[in-house]
């Protein structure tokens, strides 16, 4: 009964207007566990966790802000922006502080192609597992985390 | 009697006992929610106030015309309105445990928009709070300063007049819109003259998913009604003889425009350079207000500097991120003070270059909503 509650004040917290414009949850239906199990699964099938990927996405993060918004060439073939606005947001988890309104966008040249996660999404892939719900405009795919980013089984 | 019989009359009691909990909950909330009047003493009994009991502390202050900096409205998911509460606040809430640590909880710091009023409290609010007010505006003009800033100007209609000091921020409230159900309420550092005081102009750059920007640049426009709560801050010029040094990117040109549009007016002509971040011509903006500021205060330099200028901006300036064009520029930075705004990143990167050319760090000012 208590986790139910928390978990719809959670959820109030990632409807759209509460934090950000369009929320954390797109047009997924599934609940909240049904999402963070799911994607663990496709990590899993990967041979990935949500620790390594999250890991690899917080040092590209730390390379790129040396840039202050410019691009930042990353070995072998990444190069990593990071934007930042002032203001912090709070985690819809109800984690402590504010988080930094802050965008990494990582372009994999070899494949000529790109994506964009914000801090607040990297936080609370790191502390909760959560990679937005489907639709949503942060949402992350595991699939396609793995193949830019290069990390992974036989990466 | 029959079956239809049978159905009515228990559409009949069904509507009864509806009937019953509902009377039952009007008087419960006329009753059990009615703490009646409450007194607040606040700073030792400097200021007492009386008000009625049951809502949050952070309102029945507002309603009182004591303002406390809230960036959610009162949600408590931004930890920006904290209080000490010397007695009076209950228990701490499960809502506002997580934005306070240990020395705070020891010290009866509260987040006030997650206190109830329930009975007599006895608590402190730092003095500078009591001169903010919330002020009804009209917007007299937007205008584009480059395709991702706007500049906004906010008349003052009630009350109609603000005291301002260069360097300080209000509050922005946007209201219910779309999907946006509630309103949010977000800072903006003032860009104008503290001297224009029946008005106020912001530079508001969008953000990508920002509620409140959003709002800003597709349905705000002249004539609208705009409530805004402030001024906030102690970002301000210090005074004093020493060289300056400002800093800033994108919209965090709002205070230092501010600063330095007060410096000439009021003829301070102390050494000052301003290093203005940008990345290409497009992300530029007010440089010919800058050039005008450079011929007003003789001693004031303007540097702009572009980190990815395009080809076709045939840029003759300095290039390169802003913190190395300041390393270019001098040797030694440990007789002068800085003030910084834009990007924590930016305002990160300068502090530590800052340091590295002998600046003490607490000459180097920053305003603390980064």
């Amino acid at each position: 009964m208590k986790e139910s509650a928390r978990l719809k004040e959670i959820r109030s917290r990632m409807a759209p207007g509460a934090i950000t414009l369009h929320g954390f949850l797109g047009t997924d239906r599934r609940s909240l566990q049904e999402i963070i199990a799911e994607d663990e699964a496709l990590f899993a099938r990967l041979g990935l966790s949500r620790e390594s990927i999250a890991a690899r996405m917080r040092e590209l993060a730390d390379q790129g802000g040396s840039g202050l918004g410019e691009p930042v060439a990353v070995p072998p073939h990444f190069e990593v922006r990071v934007d930042s606005e002032r203001g912090k947001l709070p985690c819809p988890f109800g984690d402590k502080g504010g988080i930094r309104k802050t965008v990494v966008t990582v372009l994999n040249k070899r494949l000529g192609r790109s994506l964009s996660y914000s801090e607040l999404g990297l936080h609370m892939l790191e502390a909760h597992g959560f990679l937005e719900g489907r639709g949503s405009p942060f949402r992350l795919e595991p699939a396609e985390l793995a193949e830019i980013l290069e990390i992974g089984a036989g990466k | 009697m029959g079956t239809l019989g049978a159905f009515l009359i228990a559409v009949g009691a069904i509507s009864a006992i509806a009937a019953i909990l509902a009377a039952a909950l009007m008087i419960a909330d006329a009753t059990i929610g009615d703490y009646g009047e409450v007194k607040l003493s606040i700073n030792g009994g400097e200021r007492e106030l009386a008000a009625r009991g049951g809502q949050s502390l952070l309102s029945t202050l507002k309603e009182e015309g004591i303002f406390i900096p809230s960036a959610c409205g009162g949600r408590g998911s931004c930890g920006l309105c904290k209080l000490k509460i010397e007695s009076g606040a209950g228990e701490i809430s499960p809502t506002e445990s997580p934005w306070l640590d240990e020395a705070e909880r020891a010290a009866g710091i509260r987040l006030s928009c997650q206190v109830k009023v329930k009975r007599d409290m006895v608590l402190r609010i730092p003095q500078e709070l009591f001169s903010i007010r919330q002020y009804e505006t009209r917007v007299l003009s937007i205008r584009d300063l480059t395709y991702d800033i706007k500049e906004v100007t906010l008349g003052l209609v009630d009350p109609p007049e603000m005291d301002i000091v260069a360097g300080k921020f209000v509050q922005f409230v946007a209201p219910a819109y779309g999907n946006s159900p509630d309103p949010v309420y977000r800072a903006y550092s003032i860009a104008s003259s503290p001297s224009r005081k029946s008005e106020i102009q912001l530079e508001i750059r969008l953000v990508p998913e920002g509620i409140c920007t959003t709002y800003v640049f597709t349905r705000l426009k002249a004539g609208d009604k705009v409530t805004i709560n402030g001024p906030y801050g102690d970002f301000y010029l210090r005074d004093g003889e020493r060289d300056i040094v400002f800093i800033a990117g994108g919209s965090g040109m709002a205070p230092i425009r501010s600063m330095l549009l007060d410096m000439a007016e009021k003829g301070i002509d102390r050494k000052a350079t301003y290093f203005f971040g940008a990345r290409a011509m497009r992300d530029l903006f007010l440089v010919d207000e800058m050039r005008e500021l450079e011929r007003r205060l003789p001693n004031f330099r303007f540097v702009p500097a572009l980190s990815s200028p395009a080809p076709e901006d045939d840029w003759k300036g300095e290039k390169g991120i802003v913190t190395e064009v300041l390393d270019r520029h001098f040797d030694s930075l440990a007789g002068h003070e800085a003030y910084l705004c834009g990007s924590p990143g930016m305002i990160d990167a300068s502090i530590k270059t800052l340091k590295g050319k002998g600046m003490p760090e607490d000459r180097i000012f920053y305003d603390k909503f980064a």
